[in-house]
């Protein structure tokens, strides 16, 4: 009997203790509810280093503003990005910030949150109904793309024996606008380079995971000596001109990334020639200033929900590699943005030619 | 000579001359098959047999055969798979291209990379051994746990670009990658003295019967400890010829070698149920795994087909591993 009547109390005391520990309805005094709940879905693809940092700057920004901040990781996976939308429901943020690196989960991301009339910012890949915060990608891979286009002719008069596309299919369709944005515009500069001058391999953006298929593209084409290499990000690019590398064939290879994210410090390599910065690590700044801000301020800003119509528009900066060398690497640029006065954005701190 | 440096017991004299004699099936089936691979690749383009080519296998079988030695031996000696590699692998580089990044001597980094390799293993050990568990589980773990401490520690990392150590692994020796080299020396130094030693016929004897092996006073802990430590060594070893030759990797940036490190040394014949296995098989089927994809990409097919094939020959290799398992018993 004794052990029978014990039980319900039992169970209730472990019931409040496993809702204390885990959080579950712990807002429950007026001030907490009174206070805005930012919640942010980073990526969580190993492939770069600036998908963590996106998390650290908004965590930042927040805490500056007094606000709650709740961070979940994707993983790079787009279930769990569905489950994450449930968490952040069940913990009644105010706002979302998605990383969409699973855009296929967007249409049910966007009708779980608009269920629960929680307003969402998307970086990068729009969605109807989620305010739209990022670059023009197409307008960026042409500005990269171009850029190399000007390089090449200069070089080897538009008469290159290879353009090779490292493209990033699980992208989708930034990969498509970046890549074949660059291919565009290297078209635009020098229009006459044959057809079978261009080939592609699968670099799934990263620098090691992409170095054996561009190695084996390499060696097909064993006669090319002048390459030059456009694709999705910096990592891409890179996995060829290592390959070339390792096969001896690095002298002629130069290559122009996007994203930034390999041209700057002490360890770039010679032959990447330039990037396209986006700073996407600071996508926050914007994010915050003209959507979030207004949002926690009872004023909630006009839904722009394209990338041609944008929320927010973060400006791409192309940059040489000799430009590059003046802008501080992503640690030390997220530390002055952060110390910077509020609003101001890491393109108007670090572009060269802003 | 060989058969008298076996050893002084009778027992352990027999796993060691039929593991010497096996295999040779399954090295002329292998070699075959590569042979084949290339004649066709080469009839359908004449330039496959470039030197670009030869370059092209010779560094994908470098990171690869190290890490199926490793998993050969595990294998062997009955532990099944390491599936803790792919963190092993990163770690060791991570911990490479931080210490020459400090400027340290490199071959006192290579002696220290080589360390924590060792130490990666001797903990896998450590947990097999006193937690009585299945190795197979435990390095599955380890190594989530491994990755999930390595992206708290580092998110991107690469050796010093201009470093003596990344020269040498972009270099080439008598036509063939720097860092092909010490794979080669790795897999003809442990298929050498696997079956030719004491520990290595322990291991081999463990492998193929463990409750025979201990009845003759074999240390079922010790072979347990000394296997997992020399998986960790050559993956330390991987991990230097990776740091090398790799541009900036990610802490995910191992998994892709797990599927054709197994793959490579089931094919290589080295049995799932322990006992059996010639190292020197490995060279045969990690060149013959290496030159698939290199081979696809002359056929103009994209390289997502190499997962597809690699995949199809790991279930032929394990389909034919049963069938061997089979053949034995009877």
């Amino acid at each position: 009997m004794k052990g029978k009547s014990s039980s319900p109390l039992h169970a209730l005391a472990v019931v409040a203790a496993a809702t204390t520990v885990l959080g579950v309805g712990s807002v429950t005094g007026a001030g907490a509810q009174d206070k805005f709940k930012l919640g942010m879905a980073v990526g969580g693809n190993p492939c770069c280093e600036w998908m963590k940092a996106q998390g650290d700057v908004a965590r930042a920004l927040a805490e500056q503003r007094g606000w709650d901040y709740m961070e979940l990781s994707n993983n790079d996976d787009a279930a769990t990005a569905l489950k994450n939308a449930g968490i952040f429901i069940q913990e009644g943020v105010d706002a979302v910030i998605q990383f969409n690196g699973q855009p296929s989960a967007n249409p049910a991301l966007a009708q779980r949150f608009a269920s629960a009339n929680i307003p969402v910012v998307t970086y990068d890949i729009a969605q109807p109904g989620f305010y739209f915060v990022g670059i023009d990608n197409l307008a960026a891979g042409l500005a990269g793309g171009e850029a190399l286009g000007n390089i090449i002719k200069e070089k080897w008069n538009c008469e290159p024996d290879l353009v090779i596309s490292a493209e990033g299919a699980s992208a989708g369709i930034v990969n498509e606008w970046r890549t074949g944005g660059m291919r565009d515009g290297l078209k635009k500069v020098c229009p006459d380079i044959p057809a079978e001058k261009w080939v592609s391999f699968e670099s799934q953006g990263q620098a090691t995971v992409g170095l054996p298929a561009a190695r084996d593209l390499l060696a097909a084409h064993p006669d090319a000596k002048r390459m030059a290499v456009v694709g999705l990000n910096d990592g891409g690019v890179l996995a060829a001109i290592n390959a070339a590398e390792q096969l001896g064939r690095a002298d002629e290879i130069i290559g122009w990334g996007q994203d930034g994210a390999f041209i700057t410090g002490d360890n770039v390599n010679p032959h990447l020639a330039g990037s396209v910065f986006y700073f996407l690590e600071g996508y926050a700044v914007y994010a915050l200033r003209d959507v979030i801000d207004p949002i926690a301020a009872g004023n909630p800003p006009p839904l722009k929900d394209t990338a041609g119509d944008p929320a927010s528009r973060v400006q791409p900066c192309p940059v040489s590699a000799e430009e590059a060398a003046k802008v501080p690497d992503m640690p030390e640029r997220v530390k002055m943005l952060l110390e910077a006065p509020p609003g101001t954005t890491e393109y108007e701190l670090f572009c060269p030619s802003a | 000579m060989a058969d008298h440096a076996i050893g002084h017991s009778v027992p352990e004299a027999r796993p060691g001359m039929r593991f010497r004699l096996e295999g040779l099936g399954t090295a002329a089936v292998v070699a075959l098959a590569w042979m084949a691979l290339i004649a066709i690749s080469a009839i359908h383009r004449p330039d496959f047999l470039s030197h670009q080519t030869i370059l092209a296998i010779a560094f994908t079988m470098s990171i690869v055969g190290v890490l199926a030695v490793g998993q050969a031996l595990v294998g062997i000696s009955g532990g099944f798979l390491d599936l803790s590699q792919p963190t092993s692998l990163i770690l060791t580089a991570l911990a490479a291209s931080r210490l020459l990044a400090a400027g340290l001597d490199p071959a006192f980094v290579i002696v220290l990379t080589l360390a924590i390799g060792a130490l990666w293993g001797f903990a896998n050990a450590l947990i097999i051994v006193h937690g009585k568990l299945n190795p197979v589980i435990v390095t599955l773990a380890t190594n989530f746990i491994g990755l999930a401490a390595l992206f708290l520690v580092f998110q991107i990392a690469e050796a010093p670009i201009d470093s003596g150590f990344r020269a040498f692994g972009r270099g080439s020796f008598l036509g063939l990658p720097n860092i092909w080299w010490p794979m080669i020396a790795l897999v003809l130094v442990v298929g050498f003295f696997l079956p030719r030693t004491r520990y290595g016929r322990r291991a081999i004897a463990v492998g193929g019967n463990r409750f025979a092996a201990q009845a003759r006073g074999i240390s079922l802990r010790k072979t347990r400890f000394a296997i997992f430590t020399a998986s960790g060594v050559c993956a330390g070893i991987a991990g230097l010829l990776f740091a090398a030759s790799s541009g900036p990797f990610t802490p995910a940036s191992g998994t892709v070698y797990l599927l054709p490190v197994i793959a490579a040394s089931i094919l290589a014949g080295v049995s799932l149920a322990g006992g059996r296995g010639n190292i020197w098989l490995i060279l045969l089927s990690v060149g013959f795994l290496s030159t698939v994809p290199t081979s696809l990409v002359f056929f103009g097919l994209s390289s997502d087909w190499q997962a597809i094939f690699q995949g199809a020959i790991l279930i032929v290799a394990v389909s034919i591993d049963g069938y061997r398992e089979k053949w034995v018993a009877r």
